[in-house]
């Protein structure tokens, strides 16, 4: 963790990154606003640049594309944030465009990883990325008006620009919308807009279409019809609401493409309403599976934009807290990939009951089993508690290690398992890099690119653990890696055990309402599925400008068309599976 | 054929179909009691002791549920689809014998509904039919999973039907009759088949888990991949009937097992007391259902191409094998010396052994194998 907040230090070039302006004199200016990093970029030459940066300088997994509204200054700036893969800190280079029709050339071509997240940027923002090969809207329907996520985009119930609102508080008076609003009058229509004339773009049309985009492959000269078939949103395997749509041949998948969006609340837009602490319990839901994963990921961020470092004790009580809830995840995670395969259940049920187990812990410490609203900036909430403290030990110490083993025998070697597993949806290690998977999808594929390891936050620079790599890339692959991670976590949840201080947990006195810095700031963990990154740009208001979540989940799902084109009908759902999604966190 | 002819028929016909209706019953809750233990949970346990009103709470359930008919389904065929699937798995359950002849009212009574000369050959021909059910119910609901299922369906139980035909055979060389009775009958005095030729009997029980689709091969209806598929559109009592399907098969299948392989009605004391015939009968199914829960309860499904494999490149092959092996086997002892009959287990575990070495062939592929 760093202990100076970014603005503090003046703009030089961060140790260990490239000197970008040196490289493209005159293409590339640092951002030199306070509190900002990195470079700003002209959109003409981000191409030039970003290929540079790939190919020359070894940024080869683009982790983050998102957009930020500076209204006042009347800008568009989309941000990109780059790291590689062998380790060490990332580099962040920015486009600016103006507001009203703004313009940017997109990087599929040269990080493909980044089709979903401009495609989320053009949804939300409005960011036009020239040259993207299938710009739809991703999360909100086609016939939706306008793009949420802009600072003068008001929802209809629109009050104020931040909590709290003024109609309930201080008094606390709370009334429905609807109930103040005589029927009809809820809803307002831009002006020249009459509903009854107005025929939306078929949203389905348009994916059809971008879904015939494969070549029609005869070998034996004989034209064969393929036929489309949608799997979800309601759907046993799909682990919630998500759909894809896939076209097939016999029962031979020629092309694959995902819908999201059915569970899109616009999470980011809340958080931009709400003040930090507010996000607070917002972020448990986003991979609800893993809660103090997310909290962690936003402490780090908004810490950093603070310049406030944890005190010893609550740092070793985050990493135990992390690491339960990595095994927790991912005893789910092997459960329901087990199920996906067909097993009825009985391996998912002989996980779930560990998984309980850890809940219990957090339950004891946070006071709730999933939704754990746990970490604040400084520290965390509450200390655990002696008896929680029994519990861990137990588990970390007797019955996860024998249970992993147990589950080790019980799974592994199963051949049906086996049959299914290796080979089936290969992701190889450029691939795996290219789509910017992060996770055990990143490291299943051979690429040892783990965040603890590679760019330590918190105190992860202080145990010892290994990274579980695969060697094919394949579903068996990243079973098995789930399997020894969980059992690396253990190792790291022993030793935080054995050295955990006494002490305070959170540093200075709890603040509900506080105002950052100006500045911005990208912090990211290790999450159970991947790189969880938050983006956070603050004006000194008690509210983020911009709130941006890197949701691994999401951005994993670059991979699943690619991965499954060419497999089995029944292997998608165990590709999907083994990428392990959550869809809280994917349409967010 | 005097009245009492058919009245004995009638009766046995309604015992028949009653036991098939209770059994189906139970046997869900039967599997779903095992599947729980399997699982370290309590399954039904609510309706009544130890959930053994469960299933009545489900029928009732199910009847009143209300039934939904997709609009552009093709209606006639959509009714008839369940029928089509249930009916012949009652009649397959026809020629079962239940216990040796008994004296009842001065009438000898065969304790089978229908003790056909061409008995095996009848079970085999009625099976095949059952097929038509799932493959019209997944053509006439109009969706894209449930004719996926019905077209697997279709060809994963016209590839099984052959070894499963084959191992058929393997009782009929070794009781040299069609007749069940008589199979049963000859293993009174050679012993269970299962000992004479026990990889038989394991294909047998292999390829009836495929014919009947059950897991691993549950692939016409895997859930997660096709939510259901056939059956997908179906609900109320007419999702029921492929239920009811399902689940007959299992035991009439596990009967037919229980005959063909592990002595049907035989065991201690039956010549004394006919009455335990059928209760050893019972007892046999009982086991061989537990077996079919407990795979279901440990393996994940096979997929679709590999089991297509397995069946074409492994099954058939060793069941091809086996009847030679058989008939071998027959010819010597006939010929040479009683004992040689003991030539054909040896043979038939080597034919396994080289099988197993085949399905990991199979299944395994090579260019990714490794540790």
């Amino acid at each position: 963790m760093t202990t100076a907040a970014p603005h503090d230090v003046p703009h030089t070039v961060q140790a260990g990154t490239p000197d970008l302006a040196a490289r493209f004199p005159g293409l590339v200016a640092p951002d030199e606003r306070s509190g900002y990093s990195g470079w700003i970029v002209t959109a003409d030459h981000l191409v030039q640049v970003a290929t540079a940066l790939r190919d020359e300088f070894g940024y080869d997994l683009l982790s983050s594309v998102t957009g930020v509204d500076y209204l006042p200054e009347g800008k568009m700036e989309v941000v990109y944030h780059a790291f590689k893969t062998t380790g060490g800190p990332g580099i962040c280079f920015k486009v600016q465009t103006g507001r009203d029709d703004p313009q940017v050339p997109s990087l599929v071509s040269v990080y493909p990883g980044a089709e979903l997240q401009e495609r989320e940027a053009w949804d939300l923002l409005g960011i036009k990325f020239t040259g993207h090969p299938d710009l739809r809207r991703i999360l909100m329907w086609e016939g939706f008006n306008g793009h949420p996520l802009r600072k003068d985009w008001q929802e209809p119930y629109y009050e104020d620009e931040a909590k709290p609102f003024k109609s309930r508080s201080p008094e606390g008076h709370v009334y429905r919308f609807e109930d103040r609003n005589p029927f009809g009058d809820n809803v307002r229509y831009p002006e020249d807009f009459d509903p009854e004339k107005w025929t939306p773009e078929n949203p389905e049309d348009l994916l059809y279409k971008s879904l015939k985009t494969y070549q029609a492959e005869s070998p034996d000269g004989i034209e064969t019809d393929h036929i489309v078939v949608n799997m979800g949103p309601q759907h046993p395997s799909t682990h919630g609401v998500f759909r894809f749509v896939v076209a097939l041949d016999g029962e031979k998948i020629v092309n694959l493409k995902p819908v999201m969006g059915y569970l899109h609340r616009n999470h980011e837009k809340i958080g931009e309403r709400n003040t930090y602490l507010m996000n607070m319990p917002y972020t448990d839901r986003l991979d609800y599976l893993s809660p103090m994963s997310n909290n962690f990921a936003y402490a780090l961020t908004v810490e950093k934009l603070m310049g406030i470092t944890p005190p010893e004790r609550a740092e070793y009580i985050r990493v135990i807290m992390a690491e339960l809830t990595r095994i927790a995840n991912h005893c789910m995670c092997i459960g329901s990939l087990l199920n996906d395969l067909g097993a009825f259940f009985t391996p998912m049920i002989y996980l779930l009951e560990e998984r309980d187990l850890i809940l219990d812990v957090f339950e004891a410490t946070a006071g709730s089993r999933m939704m754990v609203n746990y970490f604040r900036f400084g520290g965390v909430a509450r200390d655990i508690p002696e008896d929680a403290l029994e519990k861990i030990k137990g588990l970390a110490f007797e019955r996860l290690p024998r249970i992993l083993d147990e589950m080790d025998r019980l799974m592994s070697e199963n051949e049906i398992l086996r049959a299914r597993g290796i080979g089936q949806g290969v992701l190889t290690a450029e691939d795996a890099i290219r789509y910017s998977a992060t996770g055990p999808l990143l490291r299943g594929s051979g690429v040892p690119y783990d965040i603890r390891r590679a760019d330590p936050y918190s105190i992860y620079d202080r145990f010892e653990f290994d990274i579980p790599v695969g060697k094919n890339g394949d579903i068996y692959d990243r079973y098995i890696i789930r399997l020894e991670e969980m059992r690396q976590s253990v190792r790291i949840i022993q030793q935080a055990l054995k050295q955990m201080p006494e002490g305070p947990v959170m540093v200075g006195k709890p603040q509900y309402q506080f105002r950052p810095p100006v500045g911005e700031s990208y912090g990211r963990v290790e999450g159970p599925k991947g790189e969880l990154g938050f983006y956070i740009v603050s004006n000194g208001k008690p509210t983020p400008w911009r709130y941006h979540v890197r949701a691994p989940s999401f951005i994993n799902l670059t991979a699943f068309g690619p991965m499954c084109v060419g497999q089995k009908v029944a292997d998608t759902v165990a590709i999907l599976g083994s990428i392990d999604i959550v869809l809280g966190e994917v349409d967010r | 054929m005097d009245a009492a002819l058919i009245w004995e028929w009638v009766i046995k016909a309604l015992f028949l179909i009653f036991f098939l209706l209770g059994g189906f019953a139970y046997l869900t809750w039967y599997e779903r009691k095992a599947l729980a233990r399997i699982q370290v949970r309590y399954g039904p346990n609510r309706a009544g002791p130890y959930g053994l009103l469960q299933p009545i709470a489900d029928a009732v359930k199910l009847i009143f549920k209300e039934e939904l008919t997709p609009s552009m389904a093709d209606k006639v065929i959509f009714i008839l689809a369940p029928i089509v699937t249930v009916v012949p798995v009652m009649l397959m359950a026809a020629t079962v014998p239940w216990g040796p002849p008994i004296q009842l009212f001065g009438r000898t009574i065969n304790m089978s509904v229908a003790d056909l000369n061409v008995g095996v050959l009848y079970i085999t021909s009625i099976a095949s039919i059952a097929v038509y059910g799932i493959v019209l119910a997944g053509w006439s609901s109009n969706n894209k999973y449930a004719i996926l299922g019905g077209l697997r369906a279709s060809a994963q139980m016209v590839s099984y039907e052959l070894a499963l035909g084959l191992a058929f055979v393997l009782p009929i060389l070794l009781a040299g009759s069609m007749r069940l009775m008589d199979i049963v009958t000859k293993q009174a005095e050679m012993g269970w088949f299962v000992l004479i030729q026990p990889v038989g009997a394991l294909i047998f029980l292999i390829a009836t888990l495929a014919e009947i689709g059950r897991a691993p091969f549950d692939m016409p209806d895997a859930e997660q991949e096709l939510s259901s598929s056939y059956h997908s559109e179906y609900s109320g009592m007419k999702f029921a009937l492929f239920f009811m399907a399902e689940y007959e098969k299992m035991i009439v299948i596990c009967a037919i097992a229980a005959t063909l392989f592990f002595g049907g009605f035989l065991g201690p004391g039956v010549d004394k007391w006919p009455w335990l015939g059928p209760i050893y009968l019972l007892a046999k199914i009982i086991v061989l259902l537990f077996l079919m829960i407990w795979v279901r309860a440990t393996f994940p499904r096979i997929r679709y191409d590999r089991l297509m494999a397995l069946g074409w490149k492994v099954l058939l092959p060793t069941a091809l094998g086996l009847v030679f092996v058989t008939a071998l086997g027959i010819l010597l002892a006939e010929a040479v010396n009683p004992a040689m009959l003991w030539i054909i287990p040896l043979l038939s575990l080597v034919a396994g052994v080289l099988a197993v070495g085949v399905i990991e062939r199979a299944l395994r592929r090579k260019e990714y194998a490794r540790r």
